[in-house]
């Protein structure tokens, strides 16, 4: 059977194909501003960018033409399309990779998804975008469950995973949850790569069986969460579960077992952090990235970490998450950790309600299991929450919702 | 009246507290039903979105009857 390429929404795409559409492409734009991200379409343009060699920026399908306006951008100018000067004939996909060896000019751009201000503009080489890529004979075979919107930087590092080992992409990131049981039977997927978000709300479709053919499954975007981890350990029981620290601005930088992530020997010196628990990363570990360094040279990261000992790390919380309740500081995710494990909870936000008597007061917005009484479970949850956690850190109103808002990149969105 | 009663009632029973029968404009929110500082803040929110009016807005409301002051004064 020919090797896919890509499964997006039932339809085959195959390397073959892949080649024979690259081969015949006519025209081509330096902006990727593709509808819905259709991931074919996403793709597709990122790997002419490399043959031919010309740099790349891309813009978020989602993002409205008022959104385009504020990049500084003009939505004509970002449709504009070039014709090719001449057809090319690619009949392996050897060729492929041996072409993008040779690149000189190629960079792509993209921007942060920020949930708050301006996204940030950032351009990154081929170097640093897949300095974490390993590229190995025993990888060919693996077959990737896609979870990422393509137009980030975590989606972009799993494409570079699966495109150099010429891998299969099956593409499951905002799709029906219910698919993706039967999706990964079907295609034998080996590696899945999510926010804790996307796991956490693909649980009740898949804890009814084992799924031996996995055998990595990664985290990104968001704090780790240890019991979701013992959770798809018993689905995925051959899988070796890996926790990675990317961002926009400096790619994929730390790796973990665990919640403990660990800064190479050779970053360290490139790694500090603030007196306020900030992860600080220096502008040589970033890429051409425009207006994100201060003077001092260091990027200021907004993560809020705790060093274990000199080279390894716990992340805590985004800076910008902390709620402070009538004076106390909340980590939202330390209270989301916890009250995950009260039964009937699949998953739950914890935000803040402005308020005039303590500033800000903890809320929970929650996804239940059916069977549980609603009454009752907010019950169970205040009580575990009072039980377990400071009476500040408990959120005093609940509301049972059908779906939490995440952002583009899938992670949730606090506000 | 009823409506407040309701909303406290419901405060109390999630938190696994008794409800209470009835309530006089006369009680005090901390003597009587001793709420401290988070459960007026817990209070003023769900009081928000019933009415849509900060009880606490311009200051310190010590009475039930104060609040309804507030809510049909609105």
């Amino acid at each position: 059977m020919e090797k896919a390429f890509l499964v997006h929404n039932e339809v085959v795409y195959t390397y073959e194909k892949l080649l024979a559409v690259l081969s015949n492409k006519e025209n081509y734009s330096s902006y990727l501003y593709v509808k819905d991200n259709h991931p074919y379409e996403v793709f597709l343009a990122i790997i002419h960018s490399l043959l031919f060699d010309y740099p790349i920026e891309l813009l978020d399908g989602d993002f409205s033409e008022k959104e385009i306006g504020e990049l500084g951008l003009h939505v004509k100018d970002v449709l504009m399309i070039t014709k090719m000067a001449e057809p090319s004939h690619f009949i392996h996909f050897d060729e492929i990779l041996q072409k993008i060896q040779a690149i000189e000019k190629w960079h792509i751009t993209l921007y942060t998804s920020g949930t708050t201000g301006r996204p940030k503009k950032v351009s990154h080489s081929f170097q640093s975008i897949t300095r974490n890529v390993k590229k190995h004979t025993k990888l060919e075979n693996d077959v990737w469950a896609y979870a990422y919107n393509p137009t980030h930087m975590a989606g972009l590092q799993v494409f570079f995973q699966a495109l150099l080992n010429q891998n299969t992409l099956i593409y499951v990131f905002g799709e029906p949850m219910k698919w993706v049981p039967e999706l990964i039977e079907k295609y034998g997927v080996t590696n899945i790569s999510a926010t804790s978000t996307f796991y956490r709300n693909v649980l009740p479709y898949l804890q009814e069986d084992i799924y031996s053919t996995i055998k990595r499954v990664t985290f990104g975007g968001e704090k780790f969460d240890t019991v979701l981890e013992g959770k798809l350990k018993s689905i995925f029981p051959n899988a070796k579960m890996t926790n990675v620290y990317a961002s926009t601005e400096a790619g994929s930088l730390f790796a973990a077992q665990g919640d403990t992530f660990e800064i190479r020997e050779e970053h360290l010196q490139f790694v500090k952090i603030t007196t306020e628990q900030e992860l600080c990363i220096h502008e040589s570990l970033l890429r051409q990235s425009n207006s994100l360094v201060s003077n001092d040279m260091w990027f200021h990261t907004g993560d809020l970490i705790e060093m274990i000992d000199e080279t390894h790390f716990k992340f805590l919380s985004r800076r910008s998450d902390m709620i402070n309740v009538g004076g106390y500081k909340v980590n939202p995710l330390e209270v989301e950790h916890l009250l995950i494990q009260v039964p009937g909870v699949i998953d739950i936000l914890v935000k803040s309600k402005k308020n005039s008597v303590t500033g800000e007061l903890l809320v929970a917005d929650v996804i239940k299991n059916d069977e549980v009484d609603e009454k009752e479970l907010k019950k169970e949850i205040k009580q575990f929450a009072t039980t377990h956690l400071q009476e500040w850190k408990v959120p005093r109103i609940i509301k049972f919702v059908d779906k939490l808002p995440s952002t583009r990149t899938g992670k949730k969105v606090r506000k | 009246m009823d409506k407040l009663l309701d909303i406290i009632n419901e405060m109390r029973e999630e938190a696994g507290n008794n409800t209470i029968e009835a309530l006089a404009s006369s009680m005090d929110l901390r003597e009587d039903l001793h709420l401290d500082s988070l459960m007026l803040a817990e209070l003023t929110v769900r009081l928000e979105d019933e009415f849509d009016v900060d009880i606490f807005e311009d200051g310190i409301v010590q009475t039930i009857g104060e609040i309804i002051v507030k809510i049909e004064g609105k």
